[in-house]
């Protein structure tokens, strides 16, 4: 797993085809809206690469990022990637444990100090030093700041590392921050969705490989490719968003006839992602489509932003008490202004 | 909090905070000034029929004074009924009615709201160009009816700006139409926007006072 | 205060057809010696004083939608918009935001609304006097339903108060307080003209009963102007047989204490006749044919009074049309058209709208309508004191041009109306424009058609 081998050598020791290794190429530049002469710069590239180093980190997670990466209808795919890259540490995929795990990874981040694309899942607690997650001992935020130095970018893979995430929603008891409120010398993209879908990270990964760089990002550090448009722009049942029709409880009428999830709390329309486009499980469907409204899933503080069967015209809080109490609070001043009048009227005669 | 957030939550709880107080403050301070009683033997043993009738029957000029106001009011009608298409119609704001009072009714498709939206923006600017130049009007308008109308006009544009995708992130433009609405509300019970709820009182207390009198309504 | 306090800077021609000033050029009248901060501040409180819930929703009403501009004839006539209704209570509006409204703290806190500068009110004094008969058609087209006109008399208030009232008007209110008449028509005079008409015409005219069922009010213009009305009365009462009298400690149905803006003396004015009628314990009291005189006894009279008058109030036109309905009252056929000018206080305002009508229809003359006819009538343009203000006959001209318009095109042969002031304003226009209609009064129209007995 240490030494670099190529990429290229490494697909034909597994019994990869030229074709297929092609047809994985061309679909990847495909995905990513990159022209035709793309797909052969990618099989040029890959197939003389190095196999990129890559350390994971996994902080205060769930797991359910890796999960999504690895639940994968088509094997070839991810097993390609897996070839890509020499995944030199992933606690939840590496056979080792142990003192051996922690020597592996140093050992790989001194071989490949500088080049090493670290990608790390879960968020950073910082409150009382950290203690809230620790790898033997050591805190993530110490094992963050550490394996930074030696890389050549930061992917943020899953809303916690790229926002905050779970453990960051109200009152942040361990004190969750995301990688770039920590690491602010270092290319950083954030890769969020709870989790995010797994040709997504797949795609910028491949794009890594073959040009060196991240992907052109967002105002949040999000590859634009995959986080350019809302849900609601891309969404199959816009149509009926336009004509009216919406779906008011789950599995009235509206509901079963597939119109807008809008008023049982949709936030298609706040919510970068390319699950419209691409989807889940190979394709299959989405949360809209199988007929949940959007959580917002891969925005910051999404757990933050009110219920998630809030519609996103509603005002967060409930007002009513608010609004009683100034109504009353107004018409208590009220009399008083206009007793005060009275009284005004009364004595202009007298004042004279 | 970002600015949408921001704009759903403290900003709107205020606004809305300010609106009823204001909207009570004025009301209650009118309504409990002064009244005299009446001695005068009535013509007419009701009154109420004539506020009622007044409410209803001035909302259109008497056949005498058409001629000379039918443009300013057809103009007047134009935004409020478009207003009303925009903010009553509109699936969306439906939705806030029914977050704050628990009613609901069905909505208008989205091309109605758009066609509505845009007719009540150009019918608002010819009001206030019409506003800049009849000399009677430039002689009275002052800085009310000149904010008045921008706390109306920025919502419908703000909004449509929204649907449209039209200058910033949708996201952005979301939360600058919800902050332009709760500019609205906070100026509603201090300007002339007021009439909404003081044309009941205004032409109900002329229509009592009238039937009372027999005078013409 | 006396004549000898007038003053002396416009002295009056007493001895004018209209009793008028000396030069009446542009001029802002003041009278007494108040400093102008005093002034100012006086004229605020005592508009604020009068002001009640339904004032008060008023003034907080305006959308400032410029209507009440195209119901005046005023602003009709002349295109200005500074006569525009609404307008004339731009003063009067900030001090009552500034003093009674519910964020009157806020204004003064923030000086939102300045405080009323004397230079203002002195502008103003045109507005609220010369250019305004308290018609009420603004108050017909205004989308809130203000009730501009009412609002008009509640800032003769302040500006009485204030000394600010035009000079014509103060002196003819002030000689009505002194005297009991604005023109002169005292108890002795109206006494001795009772007598003479009474003497020439062959008529008995009934003055000082001390029983009556009915007492009959005059107005100054009929007794010094209009003589003959005395007459058609008396005829009229007398032909129904009637216990009337006229009475000579209330005579007078005018009230230029209401018109200049005077509280106390529209008070006194009013209680006047209330005594005189209670005095001679009559059950009806009848007004003559004037307009404002209408709205100060039938729809005022009973608040001065503080409670509701012990006798009823009928305008002589809703008398005669009583007794029109009721067959008392039967007149020859007159065979003729006619057109009706409504006195905007009597119809309009007071809503006594059909009983000319009934009149006219026991006449069994012809009626063409105006085009604005019953409450939505043209005012004739000198109400309200207004023909008292000589510096306002330029604009009243202009004005007069629509009523004439108006009665030219129903191509009647005659005018008739129920209002001695509205009388005036169309002989003076009459006479102005050399125009080919003298306007009659319903009331003499009935006395010289009664059949006989």
């Amino acid at each position: 797993m240490n030494e670099p081998d190529t990429l290229g050598a490494s697909l034909a020791r597994t019994g990869i085809s030229r074709r297929s290794f092609l047809k994985f190429c061309t679909a990847m530049a495909s995905l990513m809206a990159l022209p035709p002469s793309a797909a052969y710069a990618m099989a040029d590239a890959l197939n003389r690469a190095q196999r990129q180093s890559v350390i994971w980190l996994s902080f205060q997670e769930c797991t359910g990022c890796v999960e999504s990466l690895t639940r994968s209808f088509d094997p070839t795919l991810e097993q390609l990637i897996f070839e890509m890259i020499s995944l030199d540490y992933q606690e939840t995929l590496q056979a080792a444990s142990g003192e051996a795990a922690e020597s592996a990874r140093e050992q790989a981040m001194k071989a490949s100090y500088g080049k090493y694309l670290l990608i790390v899942d879960g968020s950073i607690p910082t409150k009382d030093g950290g203690v809230y997650s620790t790898v033997a001992g050591v805190s993530n935020h110490d094992l963050l700041v550490e394996a930074a130095r030696g890389a050549a970018a930061i992917v943020a893979v899953g809303t916690c590392s790229s926002f905050g995430g779970i453990p960051h929603a109200n009152p942040n008891p361990t004190g969750a921050v995301s990688v770039a409120d920590l690491i602010r010398d270092k290319p950083i993209m954030n890769v969020p969705g709870c989790p995010p879908i797994p040709s997504v990270i797949a795609g910028v990964l491949a794009y890594f490989v073959t040009y060196g760089k991240l992907p052109e990002l967002d105002h949040l550090g999000r590859p634009k490719v995959f986080f350019a448009d809302t849900i609601h722009d891309r969404c199959y049942r816009r149509p009926f968003y336009e004509q009216g029709k919406f779906a008011k409880t789950f599995d009235d009428e509206g509901a079963r006839n597939g119109w807008c999830l809008y008023e049982l709390g949709c936030k298609g329309p706040t919510t970068y992602n390319a699950c419209a486009t691409i989807k889940w499980n190979g394709g299959v469907s989405f949360p809209i489509e199988s007929g949940h409204g959007c959580l917002g899933c891969s925005e910051p503080d999404f757990w933050d932003k009110g219920s998630f069967y809030k519609p996103l015209a509603v005002p967060l809080a409930d007002n009513t008490p608010t609004i009683t109490a100034a109504a009353l609070g107004g018409a208590a001043v009220g009399t008083v202004a206009a007793v005060i009048s009275r009284t005004h009227q009364t004595h202009i005669g007298e004042e004279k | 909090m970002d600015l949408l957030q921001f704009a759903r939550g403290p900003t709107l709880t205020w606004a809305f905070a300010i609106f009823a107080f204001g909207m009570t403050w004025r009301l209650v301070g009118i309504l409990l000034l002064k009244r005299r009683p009446d001695y005068s033997e009535p013509r007419n043993a009701t009154s109420w029929p004539g506020a009622i009738k007044l409410i209803i029957s001035r909302s259109w000029p008497h056949r005498e004074f058409i001629q000379r106001t039918a443009f300013g009011q057809t103009l007047g009608y134009i935004f409020h009924i478009g207003l009303v298409i925009v903010v009553f119609g509109f699936a969306p704001h439906i939705l806030v009615f029914k977050g704050l009072t628990g009613l609901d009714w069905p909505n208008l498709p989205n091309a109605i709201i758009y066609a509505s939206g845009a007719i009540t923006l150009g019918a608002l600017i010819v009001v206030l160009g019409r506003r800049l130049i009849h000399p009677v009007l430039r002689l009275l308008s002052n800085f009310d009816d000149y904010f008045s109308w921008f706390v109306t006009f920025a919502p419908v544009a703000t909004g449509m700006l929204a649907v449209a995708h039209l200058g910033a992130r949708y996201e952005t433009l979301l939360a600058i139409h919800i902050l332009s609405v709760a500019l609205l509300l906070v100026w509603f019970p201090f300007g002339k926007l007021m009439h909404a709820a003081l044309v009941f009182v205004s032409r109900g207390s002329t229509g009592a006072l009238f039937e009372r009198k027999g005078a013409s309504i | 205060m006396s004549t000898a306090d007038i003053d002396s800077m416009h002295p009056l021609e007493l001895n004018q057809p209209r009793f008028s000033v000396k030069n009446p050029e542009p001029r802002y009248d003041k009278q007494g010696d108040m400093p102008d901060a005093q002034r100012v501040e006086t004229a605020m409180r005592y508009f604020v004083k009068d002001f009640g819930a339904v004032a008060a929703t008023y003034m907080e009403s305006c959308i400032h939608c410029g209507m009440c501009a195209e119901a005046c004839h005023f602003y009709v006539a002349s295109g200005n918009p500074k006569y525009t209704p609404i307008w004339k209570l731009e003063p009067f509006k900030q001090a009552y935001k500034r003093e009674a409204g519910p964020f009157a703290a806020i204004y003064r806190a923030l000086n939102l609304k300045k405080k009323v500068t004397t230079q203002q009110l002195e502008e103003w004094q045109e507005l609220l006097y010369d250019s305004c008969t308290m018609c009420g058609r603004c108050t017909l087209i205004c989308p809130m339903g203000i009730d501009i006109a009412a609002l008009v008399g509640l800032a003769r208030h302040g500006m009485n108060q204030a000394g600010l009232v035009p000079h014509e008007l103060w002196a003819v209110a002030e000689r009505a307080k002194r005297e009991g008449s604005p023109l002169g028509a005292t108890p002795k005079v109206f006494k001795e003209r009772c007598e003479w008409l009474a003497d020439d015409n062959e008529v008995e005219i009934f003055v000082d009963k001390a029983q009556a069922d009915v007492v009959a009010a005059m107005s100054s213009i009929e007794i010094m102007k209009y003589p003959d009305s005395i007459v058609a009365t008396a005829k009229i009462l007398n032909h129904l047989g009637l216990n009337w009298t006229f009475r000579s400690d209330g005579y007078e149905a005018t009230n230029f204490g209401m018109l200049s803006g005077n509280s106390a003396w529209q008070n006194e004015m009013s209680m006047k006749l209330i005594d005189a009628t209670i005095a001679a314990g009559a059950k009806l009291l009848i007004l003559p044919e004037c307009g404002h005189a209408y709205g100060a006894m039938r729809w005022q009279g009973a608040n001065i009074y503080g409670k509701p008058l012990p006798f009823r109030v009928l305008h002589i036109s809703e008398f005669l049309a009583e007794n029109t309905k009721n067959g008392a009252l039967k007149t020859k056929p007159l065979a003729k058209t006619l057109t009706f000018h409504d006195p905007c206080q009597v119809s309009r305002r007071g809503g006594a709208i059909e009983a000319p009508r009934e009149v006219i229809d026991g006449l069994g003359a012809e009626l063409i309508e105006m085009q604005d006819t019953k409450g939505l009538n043209w005012c004739c343009g000198g109400g309200g004191g207004v023909v008292t203000i000589h510096r306002a006959d330029p604009i009243r001209y202009q004005a007069f041009q629509i009523k004439m318009k108006q009665i030219d095109d129903t191509g009647a042969e005659l005018l008739v109306s129920s209002c001695s002031n509205c009388r005036q304003t169309f002989d003076d226009g009459q006479d102005h424009f050399h125009w080919d209609k003298t306007m009659l009064s319903l009331l003499e129209l009935v006395a010289d058609n009664l059949e006989d007995k």
